[in-house]
């Protein structure tokens, strides 16, 4: 157990947070915190022999999937307690698994997964099948290999779900794949129905998770390609409903440099669109559909961008970026060993209110000192 | 440091430099060996076979060995070997099963020596003895594998392996007599060298074949093998049983493999099909490459490390036709490129977090040495070995929750939850909600709630007659702009509110409230006869009205005090955030008398809002008796549009739906559509089925409504014949009767209809409800006594 962190004021420590309960291995330490973001940093003994390269939450928020390198998945779920307990751990692939993502309940327990080994797979959880015994009530098994990319596949993800059932690969050759599951219950049957080339080695992609039906299916990918040096890494596809196929419909080119995710925000309503994206720093772009005419919908819709926060706090590259679901925090991590949460004013700047450390030892470099009293004024924001 | 060791390591012969390169050969490699001062290079396949010299800058093509017009099969080569000792010395193994011998030092074109054809089908590997000048061992696809003195015409001794094809033989770098013979079967076998009747050892290597065999350079009696069930696994011979050590987990079967010079943990493979990539592995850490050559566009069919001493330089060739020299400090490193960290935001607000270890420590190390200290100059600063940091890695998993009293999202649940959205007055609607949104500690929300019940409940009239058009359209734009520069549409609205106060106050400070309502329902009551449409929501809304009249004139409602206490609470608020130069200043003396006012005074006080717009509506008669409700249409329009904009998708949802037709065609129907899916979602995602249901319900949109009946069947059976009914309505095709018909009326039930399980008689709650009042016998009369639970 981890002693409350120096340097905290006395009176931001509630009684009730005293780690008292004994599992073994697992700590509670309360980390830095802005007035009343409070976070308990719950550490958990993953067990992976190698690193991990993904976490993925389930659309309720209450299993987790974690994917490393040793190749195998791992399946958690979250107890009355609070604990999270390991339920599932298998070998999913013969290399590097990159990525691991949940799709809709409505389709039912699904993971896909990709990696090294040029495949993804789609798992599914069966619940009271096996004869085994051993491996109890639940187990997850395999329903397809999808093996079309040549070389590593560096990301899955499935289609928001008012599209049906819906996987997208991209691979470390420029291709990004868009296969569906024509019969839903059928998960071992999917077929490819696009296929893009980026020209450029991608990285990562993200849905724009939109369901208004004013906004065409759109999918950014990201490229970590280093040779291409001045070419922009961010490249926006949309569907065009008269050619049936998707098109570019923008490039970011003041992002020349490698990508290593991006995530759209939540919609929840907007006419716009919010992309995160992670290279040497953190940036928000929000992209604003322009108007169109009904005739001209052989071109993919014009989309006026606008730069609305850059950030190089965390001094390294950024790896991940994550959007909480109301799209008001965005989270981001980087080299730095650090999980930077940032957070919107009603004026649309965007300020750092947190910095968690993933050991929990508060951050006391004198850079982050002052982001933490720009984070006070931040918060005296009004908070939807 | 890599220099230097390099110049050490490379005494022996010449210094190694060069650059990555390749050359074009004219016929696909199946091998290539590198003589022993790592000068030149041979490469042997099934249509050629040359050496090249190894120059700073490029191959350059020293010799054809491939002689003659038209050559034998025995220049057919799948293996290749230069004597390590001997340099002039070459061993081939031809497809059609000849061993052969080559001597560069022959003075005539065809260099061929010694020609074994003892083998009946291919020959895959050959291989010299390490210090040994005139053996040699060869494996065969027949099961053999035969010794020879190159002295001698024929082979000394023959080993039968007992079993499928031969893949490699190796002699053991450090014993003397052994040897390593790799089979189809999967097994691996140690020979003595003289005793040919019986191996020494056999164990099972891998499941399927054992294509490649390595002994470490190192002396150490570790033998890697690779397999077609793609693994590479690292034996210790030392024990008494094989004992695997290591295992690589690669992607494609492994056709050879390599131990790096000089690196103790690091190997080279390459892929015998599908995977073109030759990798280089740190067997500690067997699931990622510790570097990789992507250079080939065809199956790699050889590959060999330079200079024995040398970890740098390797040549590998290929199907493609191709010789490389690859340098390794070219190499790609899927490590770097591979993610160190996860990161994943939870539904409700928790953040998952998976970093290298030595990313989340890095502070701690970095310690003793600062970034800024220079007092040790940056020779001195002892960096990691980049092999010793590839090798131990690991990742902690953390997740950070939100702490209970500040749950991110509970607001949002709560709201969800406590929300009313139908089945009460439009202002109860509102006030209701406007105090859910004041105890979850969102004022702006509370007070747009409060706004839009003082908007749309005052009984405004909608047809408005010729001049006072004209004054309405006066006011308009004024209102657009001010939402412009306003940020909180709810405050916009406020903000016009007090303005038209602060001009109407003046004059009208001495009307009492009530005599202002009365007087605006009599205007109602003129004028609503002109219009038919609204005439009913109209009329619903006076009513609410007088009821607030009523309860304000008699004050003494408890729960109605509490509600009429919200705005004052939001007051302050108001101008914290608006900071409007020209808010009028009594608002700040309403303020400032607040805390001291009595209970009366606090009342009055409190209704302001109310009290002023309907001041607004008589003391400007001659511009337009009332504000009808439609006028505040853009401004609330608006308003949803910035919620939803800002993310707040629930007020915009639960404000279209509380409003219903008030507001609905002011906002196009895509957008109504996209606001309620993505609330829908949201309320789905945090399992608030009953909400999510409910907004379903109220929803006006016809592609939401239909959610709901999305895969939902229902299957009628007829009461009386028990077949399945048609769709055709209440009668049942086959006996023409009517179905489900109420036992106490004897009307057909449609909605809810209660039967007893006993008889399953029954018919419509109510009725029956009454019936069992005073009997509680069937009321078919059946006879049965039927229990209803």
């Amino acid at each position: 157990m981890n002693a409350w962190t120096q340097g905290f004021p006395a009176e931001h420590c509630p009684e009730h947070h005293t780690p008292s309960h004994g599992w073994s291995s697992s700590h509670i330490i309360v980390t830095f915190r802005p007035q009343r973001e409070m976070f308990l940093a719950r550490s958990i003994a993953a067990d992976h022999k190698d690193l991990i390269h993904d976490v993925s939450y389930d659309f309720h928020g209450r299993r987790m999937a974690t994917c490393s390198s040793d190749q195998s998945v791992k399946v958690w779920d979250k107890s009355e307690n609070g604990e999270w307990i390991c339920t599932a751990n298998w070998k999913t692939h013969s290399g590097s698994v990159w990525r691991v993502t949940w799709a809709h309940p409505e389709f039912g327990q699904v993971l896909a997964s990709c990696s090294f080994d040029r495949t993804a797979a789609v798992w599914e959880e069966i619940v009271g099948e096996s004869s085994d015994k051993q491996r109890g009530l639940r187990h997850w098994i395999k329903r397809t290999t999808l093996v079309d990319s040549r070389t590593s596949v560096t990301d899955v993800k499935f289609a928001p779900k008012h599209m049906g059932l819906m996987l997208t690969t991209c691979s470390a050759d420029g291709v990004v794949r868009i296969y569906e599951a024509p019969d839903v219950m059928n998960l071992s049957q999917w077929s490819l129905q696009h296929e893009i080339s980026c020209k450029l080695s991608s990285s990562c992609i993200s849905w724009n998770p939109s369901s208004s039906r004013v906004h065409p299916p759109m999918i950014a990918v990201g490229s970590d390609d280093s040779s291409a040096v001045y070419s922009g890494k961010v490249q926006i596809y949309e569907y065009i409903d008269h050619t049936r196929k998707y098109a570019k419909a923008e490039t970011l080119m003041t992002v020349t440099d490698p990508v290593h995710d991006l995530a759209f925000a939540p919609n929840l309503g907007r006419s716009f669109h919010v992309l995160a994206i992670a290279t040497k720093d953190v940036r928000i772009f929000k992209l604003i559909p322009m108007r169109r005419d009904a005739t001209h919908s052989s071109t993919p819709t014009k989309l006026e961008i606008q730069v609305l926060a850059q950030f190089d706090n965390h001094n390294s590259q950024v790896w991940r970026v994550s959007w909480n679901i109301t799209s008001t925090l965005l989270a981001s991590s980087g080299d730095d060993g650090c999980v930077r949460l940032w957070k919107a004013n009603y004026m649309d700047n965007w300020k750092c209110t947190a910095i968690l450390r993933g050991d929990g030892i508060p951050v006391n470099c004198s850079h982050d000192v002052v982001s933490q009293q720009s984070l006070l004024t931040a918060s005296s924001a009004e908070r939807f | 440091m890599e220099k230097m060791s390099r110049v050490t390591t490379a005494l022996g012969s010449s210094s190694i430099s060069g650059r990555t390169m390749f050359c074009h050969l004219d016929a696909p490699a199946n091998a290539i060996s590198v003589c022993r001062d790592a000068t030149q290079v041979v490469v042997a396949g099934r249509n050629i076979f040359k050496i090249y010299a190894l120059e700073e800058e490029q191959f350059v093509e020293k010799l054809n060995l491939r002689v003659g017009r038209k050559p034998s099969l025995n220049f057919s080569c799948a293996d290749v070997m230069w004597h390590q000792m001997e340099e002039n010395l070459l061993a081939t193994a031809a497809t059609n099963g000849a061993v052969v011998t080559w001597n560069l030092g022959k003075p005539s074109r065809n260099k061929q020596e010694q020609l074994f054809t003892e083998h009946k089908r291919t020959v895959n590997k050959v291989c010299f003895h390490p210090t040994e000048v005139y053996m040699l061992l060869s494996g065969s696809q027949d099961g053999y594998m035969k010794c020879f003195d190159l002295r001698k015409k024929e082979s000394v001794s023959t080993f039968s392996g007992q079993s499928e094809s031969v893949r490699d033989v190796q002699f053991s770098m450090k014993d003397y007599f052994t040897f390593a013979a790799s089979f189809e079967n999967g097994n691996v076998q140690l020979w003595d060298i003289r005793r040919p009747d019986r191996y020494e050892r056999m164990f099972t290597a891998h499941t399927g074949p054992v294509f490649c065999c390595d002994w470490h350079p190192d002396d150490r009696g570790w033998l890697a093998t690779g397999g077609r069930d793609k693994m590479v696994k690292v034996w210790d011979m030392t024990t008494n049983r094989a004992k695997e050590i290591f295992c690589v987990q690669t992607i494609a079967s492994v056709a050879r493999v390599k131990w790096r010079p000089e690196r103790k943990w690091h190997l080279a493979t390459c892929s015998m099909m599908v995977d073109h990539n030759i990798y280089v592995w740190d067997v500690r850490r067997p699931f990622i490459p510790f570097a990789t050559f992507e250079e080939h566009k065809d199956v790699t069919t050889g590959i060999v490390w330079r200079h024995q001493h040398d970890p740098h330089f390797l040549l590998s060739g290929s199907k493609d036709s191709t010789l490389y020299q690859h340098m390794f400090k070219d190499a790609s490193r899927p490590v770097d490129r591979a993610n160190p960290e996860g990161l994943c935001f939870g539904l409700f607000g928790d953040l998952a977090f998976a970093a290298k270890e030595s990313l989340i420590s890095g502070d701690a190390s970095r310690k003793p040495y600062p970034g800024g200290d220079r007092r040790y100059p940056i020779f001195f600063f002892k960096k990691p070995n980049p092999t010793e940091q590839f090798a131990h890695v690991s990742s902690a998993l953390s997740v950070f929750e939100s702490s209970v009293e500040s749950r991110h999202m509970d607001w949002l649940v709560k709201t969800a939850r406590l929300y009313l959205l139908s089945g009460k007055p439009f202002a109860e609607l509102c006030d209701h909600n406007a105090k859910v949104a004041k105890e979850l500690n969102r004022p702006q929300v509370s007070t747009t709630w409060t706004m839009l019940r003082i908007m749309f409940s005052d009984p405004a009239n909608l047809s408005t007659p010729g001049p006072n058009h004209i004054g309405k359209l006066g006011t308009l734009p004024l209102m657009n702009s001010f939402s412009m520069k306003e940020m909180g549409t709810g405050l916009v609205a406020e903000g016009r509110l007090e303005r038209s106060k602060g001009e109407s106050r003046q004059d009208n400070l001495h009307l009492e409230p009530g005599n202002s309502l009365i007087n605006s329902n009599n205007d109602e009551n003129e004028e609503t006869e002109g219009s038919e449409g609204q005439a009913e929501y109209m009329f619903g809304d006076a009513e609410l009205d007088d009821d607030d009249l009523y309860s304000m004139e008699h004050e003494n409602h408890a729960a109605e005090e509490q509600e009429y206490t919200l705005p004052q609470e939001a007051f302050p608020l108001r101008h914290e955030i608006m900071d409007n130069p020209s808010a009028p200043e009594h608002l700040q003396q309403d303020k400032a008398d607040s805390p001291h006012a009595s209970g009366n005074e606090a009342e009055v006080m409190c209704l302001t809002p109310i009290e002023s717009f309907s001041l607004i509506s008589i003391s400007q008669p001659l511009f337009s008796p009332h504000l009808p409700a439609q006028f505040f249409c853009p401004v609330v329009r608006e308003m949803l549009i910035h919620y939803a904009e800002q993310g707040d998708v629930q007020m915009a949802v639960s404000v279209l739906i509380v409003l219903g037709d008030r507001i609905r065609k002011e906002i196009d129907d895509l957008t109504q559509e996209h606001w309620y899916t993505s609330y829908i979602d949201l309320l789905q995602r945090l399992e608030l089925w009953n909400v999510s249901n409910e907004v379903i319900k109220l929803s006006t949109c016809s592609a939401i409504t239909c959610l709901n009946q999305t895969s939902t069947t229902l299957h009628v059976n007829c009461s009386n014949c028990k077949r399945p009914m048609s769709n055709r309505g209440w009668i049942c095709d086959r006996c023409h009767q009517c179905a489900s018909v109420c036992a106490v009326c004897h009307h057909v039930v449609k909605g809810l209809f209660v039967w007893c399980q006993g008889c399953s008689h029954g018919g419509h709650l109510e009725h029956v409800m009454n019936w069992l009042k005073s009997s509680s016998h069937c009321p078919a009369g059946c006879g049965h006594l039927c229990e209803y639970t």
